[in-house]
């Protein structure tokens, strides 16, 4: 039933891209979307597809759960294309039919906008999938660290996002459980019209809240009684630490940038 | 009633890459009027077993029958069944959303469509029979203590008057009077309401002197089922498989061990105890 909903899609295998520190994979991922806005020829594209592909095959993750990530765009993408061909004035008319005008530029800037948002929606893909959550909040806690200077609680805010995502499989295990119980006492949650099928859900909807009360409560009087405090003056368990391989992931990105920022003045299309 | 399980396997996450067998190859009958226990380590498939039970799962291969009747049959009536098999999850507390007791226990008799004067006639009787006092029944749920709302939990259970009664792990997270008490609840269901009682643990010394027929679960297979005398018999693989025996059984073994004449099997303490007295007067003890 609804145990089967996966959140999170970190995708687990063993490959140069997950050992990297989470911090070069978040930066990376900044810089690599970044890049993408740097170019407005064609040749842009063929770089960053290149660079990508060959992140992809590191990773070790196989390619149709980077293309997944489309999926939930795919109206946005359609909408955003569509809009792009239509409204784009230009000297080359291909078709005029009533309002309807359809220019070179626009099939050039459509295309250009849909690759743009493609090659963004599956970078950052590729950084989910290959980083686990708890990763990805340590990585933005320590990337965010400056921000403390303007009074920004950024351990405080690093700690709910992971709190957070630690509790989203144990409340979807609980929701499974609760529906199975109401179920059991005769409940009703597919049939019926819309408000019948609304109201069913309001067995399952208070006994979850109250979980999650009980469970908010517990875990606040667990880490009160370990002396919790906020930030200051805490260390990790696992602290990042940039290694040889980091710097020269670095290296790497920046290597990348540069030629995309070269190529768009020196070749030709 | 009659629940019939034939060549019953279920496993977890069918297609979807890391598949988990549940349950292999299971074949069982459940007769009316019994007080089974069934025993197993965590994991061992019990909790996916009651839950078929209900048709809450569907078994990935085999069959269930239900008084003859086919349960996974397309005019097979899945609300009727789960009326007739009343499933209490562990921790049936947290199951409870009604402004009050009274509101929460007729939830299960509503939903069977029942008229309202039946309704609560049931309700009532349900929270009686559970020992929730009239002091109680107007109070909100959420305000009772841990037995309590369990309790009117069961009760909740109760009002729909099913045939069999299953209950996974009822004494979980109870102290040992509040775990008397729900036994003893189950028992006194047992035997005056002539409900089919089947409870599911991993705890041998909580069920053991109450069911009368005891199924051993092990890896998704019934390993053993028999009476519990019997069962208890088989001491090394039921410690190999996480279980054991309850203690009172075990001191007799040891002492058996030990070379001491004394026949039989006891589950409680008190039995033991007069085995263990009798076999001492009787002069057969010697050095």
């Amino acid at each position: 039933m609804i145990r089967d909903i996966t959140i999170g899609q970190y995708y687990a295998a063993e490959s140069v891209i997950h050992r990297l520190d989470p911090r070069v994979k978040v930066a990376g991922t900044f810089l690599y979307i970044i890049s993408l806005f740097c170019f407005s020829r064609f040749s842009g594209y063929i770089i960053a597809a290149l660079f990508f592909c060959i992140m992809v095959k590191l990773s070790k993750v196989p390619f149709r759960f980077i293309v997944r990530g489309i999926k939930p765009i795919l109206f946005m993408l359609v909408f955003t294309a569509a809009l792009n061909l239509l409204w784009t004035s230009g000297e080359t008319v291909l078709v005029r039919y009533g309002f309807i005008t359809i220019t070179l530029e626009g099939i050039e800037k459509m295309v250009f906008m849909a690759l743009r948002l493609v090659f963004l929606i599956i970078g950052s893909s590729l950084m989910t999938l290959a980083t686990t959550p708890n990763q990805l909040t340590d990585a933005i806690e320590s990337l965010l660290k400056p921000l403390v200077y303007i009074k920004v609680p950024v351990h405080e805010v690093a700690m709910m996002m992971s709190i957070a995502l630690r509790f989203i499989p144990i409340l979807i295990e609980e929701t499974d459980k609760i529906m199975k119980a109401q179920l059991a006492r005769g409940a009703d949650f597919e049939s019926g019209s819309i408000i019948h099928r609304i109201k069913s859900i309001v067995p399952i909807i208070i006994p979850l809240f109250v979980s999650a009360a009980r469970r908010a409560s517990d875990l606040a009087l667990a880490m009160d009684a370990r002396c919790y405090h906020g930030g200051a003056g805490r260390t990790k368990m696992k602290p990042l630490e940039y290694k040889r391989q980091d710097i020269t992931a670095y290296i790497i990105i920046f290597c990348y940038m540069a030629v995309i920022i070269i190529s768009g003045r020196v070749l030709p299309f | 009633m009659s629940i019939k399980l034939q060549n019953v396997s279920y496993i977890y996450g069918l297609n979807s890459g890391h598949e988990k067998v549940a349950l292999r190859d299971i074949n069982l009958e459940i007769n009316d009027g019994g007080f089974i226990g069934i025993a197993g380590h965590t994991g061992s498939g019990k909790s996916t077993l009651v839950q078929l039970l209900d048709g809450l799962e569907r078994a990935s291969s085999g069959k269930i029958y239900y008084n003859g009747q086919d349960i996974y049959d397309k005019s097979f009536d899945m609300r009727g069944l789960r009326a007739k098999v009343g499933l209490v999850f562990q921790y049936p507390e947290h199951q409870l959303f009604e402004t009050t007791v009274i509101n929460d226990v007729q939830f299960g008799p509503k939903n069977l469509g029942l008229p309202l004067l039946e309704v609560e006639l049931r309700s009532y009787e349900a929270l009686k029979m559970t020992g929730i006092g009239d002091d109680l029944i107007d109070v909100s749920p959420f305000a009772l203590s841990g037995g309590q709302k369990r309790r009117v939990a069961i009760a909740g259970v109760l009002a729909m008057k099913p045939e069999v009664l299953v209950l996974d792990e009822p004494a979980a997270g109870l102290d040992p009077a509040g775990r008397a008490e729900i036994f003893g609840l189950l028992k006194k269901l047992h035997k005056e309401n002539n409900i089919t009682v089947i409870i599911v643990s991993h705890s041998m010394e909580d069920i053991a002197k109450y069911v009368e027929r005891l199924i051993v679960m092990n890896n998704g297979s019934i390993v053993l089922d028999g009476k519990p005398a019997e069962i208890f018999q088989f001491e090394k693989e039921l410690e190999k498989i996480g279980l054991g025996v309850p203690q009172a059984a075990k001191v007799i073994h040891q002492l058996r061990d030990a070379g001491a004449l004394i026949k039989g099997e006891y589950i409680t303490a008190d039995e033991s105890a007069e085995a263990i007295y009798k076999w001492l007067k009787n002069g057969e003890y010697k050095r």
